[in-house]
């Protein structure tokens, strides 16, 4: 039976592992995503998870212990937050090029100097490019639904690819909201038992990974280049199945808020496009044309689905919520590929990156009608600066006042 | 439709995971490298086994019907283990060029 | 219901008569002419009898054994970094645990391997490999032991000996000897520290029977077991590739190497000489020692002798660390 639930999103998480039956879990502490793990050794503890909880001595091996038993034909699943996900970073490659669809939980967290218990994405972003997928939830029920719902898109043998399933530390993995839980039954029927291709089984010997031609390195990415070609359509499927199973709502690739008439957009990752939708409210009923598009995959980059979107609009800012130091913008990573994703449009946007929410510091009210003004402003002169670090810039000054 | 077109020769299969070799790994030939191969003496071989034991390229095997050492001439790479270790003295070393089949020169670099 | 997890009982060999002549680690792979390694890879192999799954860490063993696209591991196979042999092995062990027990997969569990070098067993693979003993994996970590980074072009290692000139230390007027330090003593890092740890041994490709023994014991255990094997390697150590097994038997000769396991807490030594042959000897054959002095030969004699007292024990050696001297 589904049934309502008051859960964080680490609860969520976790019970979207039980609900997905992992089979291997590897577990390391680091705040905040610490709590999936607590809760997972707690189900195992008491028999209502039948999977092994290994004791990682580290991401790095959290991340090797995971593809390993992906390898061996178990559904593996792990996790972490800031510092951690950085420090498995070697792993995520072997992991993608070996084609073994484990999953990383991410409850982002911001990276050191100095130790700092806020959330931000630049973690997890700095590992966008290592062959998985990835994308934000906003809230607990997006966990839980996004972690069965991985599993699928990632074991579809069209794909064959681990998952950073990730939430914003914090706002979304530490405040509990009301969600549903479906019925482990349903969830059976729409997530098989993994199936891999190629396990490691003294039955079938394989040997996985042996040394290239230099030539052959360049089909090697080609492989995971034609996954990543093929992914949307799995991601298409997969999300219109979840929603007809469970009644719910996703768009598979750009959740859009009062875009249809907008003239500016506040395009956003995770858990913050709530205050943007807030912030859209209160900006309407100001006579501001605003709207939020949210971006639900930032691997693989949905291009065709964000020009679409923000086709729609004269000026975008993107809350960035990661860095890029020295990046295109100076700003975050977020916005270039925003606007590559424009680029061929005749009519593209202004697209600049607003640095909100680095460190752990919640985006505002405030802060988005900050942004909003520059937008208003932009698409009046038709021209904005790259990037605006919010409450550091003239721009964009003060606006916790 | 995939926009990709792989050559068969950069085929790779997915993740790079090959089928086990069974027997010998005919991908990487390595009697080639040789420039001096060990030659029995059945006569006056003892089967004790040493050469079997010890080549780190698994090229000597006991016929169990002839009771008689066999040599892989594919993949022995004439390092002279076994002639070295040979307690009976019946492995001698000799030149390639001795023999009509012998290594001449590398047909492949590996 | 939850189906028991049975394992595999591996027999001793007692001749090389016994010695199984199929080959699972079968002819065709890249190694040097006379590759000590590659001799511990045909052995550990034969000794799983097959029904295995080995984890080659990048080095020598990973480079040179499966260049383009073919590998010669008749079993199933996977690379893994150079840092994580052990955590990918526990993963699998994990794997294997939870689907036998559920049914999924049908029949014992295969042995799994880690066949790491030197670098990739105590060095910068040691937090993995020592998690992995810890954590108690029915796995079995074998160190294969050429005295250094070998694939990377024979760069010093924590097992690479006093005296060695390898690529990092080469002999200067500064640096009369090269390598400086006192290898890592592998066993010692394992025995003792891993309460789940029951068997470790070392064995020597000079002593293969001994050495396909060692293996099956450790593999029989439900448990971790770690193997340390002594490998030479003619690249590396500078001797011609027919002489592995003499250099790896005058290493025992002249207590370089000792064989010895270490069972439940209790030490047994094997192919112990009635009397020692001077270090100078063995080192004398390689040519990586070749640029030593008499001072430096009595150094690591020194040395030697003090080891010697109580080989795989944590004793006192009366060696002076670099910033001591
Ligand atoms: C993280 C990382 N650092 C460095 C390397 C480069 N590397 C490749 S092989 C190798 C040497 C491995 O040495 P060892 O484990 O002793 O095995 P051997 O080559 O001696 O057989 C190194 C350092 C690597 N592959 N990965
Ligand atoms: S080592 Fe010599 S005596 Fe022994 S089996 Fe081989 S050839 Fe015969
Ligand atoms: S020469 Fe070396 S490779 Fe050839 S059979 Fe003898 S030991 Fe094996
Ligand atoms: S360098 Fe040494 S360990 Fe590496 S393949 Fe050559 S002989 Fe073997």
């Amino acid at each position: 039976m589904a049934k309502e639930v008051f859960y964080s999103g680490c609860a969520a998480a976790a019970y979207g592992a039980k609900d997905a039956r992992v089979e291997v879990i590897s577990s390391y502490p680091i705040r905040p995503y610490t709590g999936i793990m607590m809760e997972l050794s707690k189900l195992v503890a008491n028999g209502e998870l039948d999977a092994e909880f290994v004791l990682g001595e580290g991401e790095h091996a959290q991340v090797s212990i995971a593809y390993g038993a992906s390898a061996a034909g178990a559904r593996a699943y792990t996790g972490s937050s800031g510092v951690g996900v950085v420090y498995a970073m070697e792993c995520y490659s072997p992991a993608a090029g070996g084609r073994l669809p484990c999953q990383m939980a991410i409850a982002d967290r911001a990276l050191d100097p100095p130790g700092d218990f806020g959330s931000e994405h630049t973690d997890v972003m700095s590992a966008r490019d290592q062959g998985w997928i990835m994308g934000w939830a906003e809230s607990p029920q997006e966990v839980y639904d996004n972690t069965i719902m991985y599993y699928r898109i990632g074991e579809d043998h069209r794909v064959q690819l681990p998952q950073f399933c990730c939430q914003d530390g914090y706002f979304v993995s530490h405040i509990p909201g009301k969600m549903q839980m479906e019925d482990q039954k349903a969830v059976d029927d729409f997530l098989p038992p993994y199936n891999p291709p190629h396990p490691l089984n003294p039955k079938k010997p394989i040997n996985h990974g042996p040394q290239i031609f230099p030539d052959q390195g360049s089909a090697i990415n080609v492989q995971r280049a034609v996954a990543f070609d093929d992914i949307e359509a799995v991601i298409s499927e997969v999300v219109t199945d979840y929603n007809k199973a469970f009644g719910r709502k996703y768009s598979p690739f750009v959740d859009e808020y009062m875009m249809d008439d907008a003239d500016i957009a506040f395009f956003i990752q995770g858990g913050h496009a709530r205050t943007a939708r807030y912030a859209v409210n209160h900006l309407r009923k100001k006579g501001v044309k605003a709207g939020v598009s949210r971006l639900r995959f930032m691997r693989p980059f949905p291009t065709e689905a964000v020009a679409a979107s923000l086709s729609k609009v004269k000026a975008v800012g993107v809350i960035e919520t990661n860095t890029s130091y020295g990046g295109v913008t100076r700003g975050g990573n977020i916005a270039p590929e925003a606007r590559a994703a424009c680029y061929n449009l005749d009519n593209r946007p202004i697209i600049t990156s607003f640095m909100a929410g680095l460190g752990g510091e919640i985006v505002t009210l405030n802060e988005f009608y900050a942004m909003a003004k520059v937008l208003s402003d932009a698409v009046k002169s038709g021209k904005a600066n790259n990037s605006y670090w919010m409450n550091f810039e003239k721009e964009v000054l003060d606006t916790h006042k | 439709m995939s926009r990709f077109i792989i050559p068969k020769h950069l085929e790779v299969p997915l993740g790079a995971c090959l089928p086990a070799p069974v027997k010998e790994q005919p991908g990487m030939i390595t009697g080639n490298w040789r420039t001096e191969r060990p030659v029995i003496d059945h006569e006056a071989c003892t089967t004790c086994l040493n050469c079997f034991i010890y080549c780190p390229d698994a090229c000597w095997h006991l016929d169990e019907k002839t009771e008689q050492m066999v040599w892989n001439a594919d993949y022995c790479k004439g390092c002279m283990i076994c002639v070295n270790e040979c307690p009976a003295n019946c492995l001698s070393t000799v030149n390639e060029l001795e023999f009509p089949d012998g290594v001449v020169r590398l047909e492949k670099p590996f | 219901m939850a189906i028991e997890v049975k394992t595999q009982n591996l027999e001793m060999v007692k001749s090389l008569r016994q010695v199984p002549q199929e080959e699972h680690y079968v002819p065709g792979h890249r190694t040097c002419q006379g590759c000590g390694p590659a001799l511990v890879y045909k052995l550990v192999s034969k000794a799983t009898g097959g029904n295995a799954i080995f984890l080659g860490p990048t080095g020598c063993m990973y480079v040179a054994n499966t260049s383009y696209l073919c590998a010669p591991f008749a079993y199933p196979w996977m690379h893994t970094q150079i840092t994580n042999g052990g955590a990918v092995a526990s993963g699998i062990e994990a794997a294997y645990q939870v689907l036998i027990r559920k049914g999924k997969y049908k029949g014992e569990l295969p042995s799994i391997v880690v066949m790491a070098g030197d670098g990739g067993s105590i060095d910068i693979g040691l937090q993995a490999m020592s998690s992995m003993m810890y954590r108690g994996h029915d796995a079995l970590f074998v160190m294969y032991d050429n005295e250094s980074y070998a694939n990377t072009g024979i760069q010093v290692s924590p097992a690479t000996p006093y005296g060695a000139n390898t690529t990092f230390t080469p002999p200067g007027k500064n640096v009369p000897e090269g390598r400086v330090l006192f290898p890592k003593d592998a066993p010692q890092l394992v025995i003792g520290g891993h309460p789940a740890v029951h068997y470790v041994a070392t064995a020597s490709v000079a002593y293969p029977v001994d050495l396909i023994n060692k293996v099956r014991k450790g593999l029989n255990y439900k448990g971790p077991s770690f193997v340390h094997l002594h490998a030479p390697c003619p690249k590396g150590w500078l001797f011609p590739a027919q002489k592995t097994i003499e250099v790896a038997k005058l290493a025992i000769q002249t207590g370089m190497w000792v064989n010895y396991t270490w069972e439940n807490g209790e030490y047994t030594y094997d192919h112990t000489p009635k009397e020692y042959k001077p270090v100078k000897e063995y080192m004398k054959g390689q040519y990586r020692f070749n640029h030593l002095s008499d001072a430096h030969y009595a150094k690591m004699q020194a040395f030697i002798d003090a080891r010697l007292k109580a080989p795989g024990k944590p004793i006192a050696i009366p060696v002076l660390g670099p910033r001591e001297q």
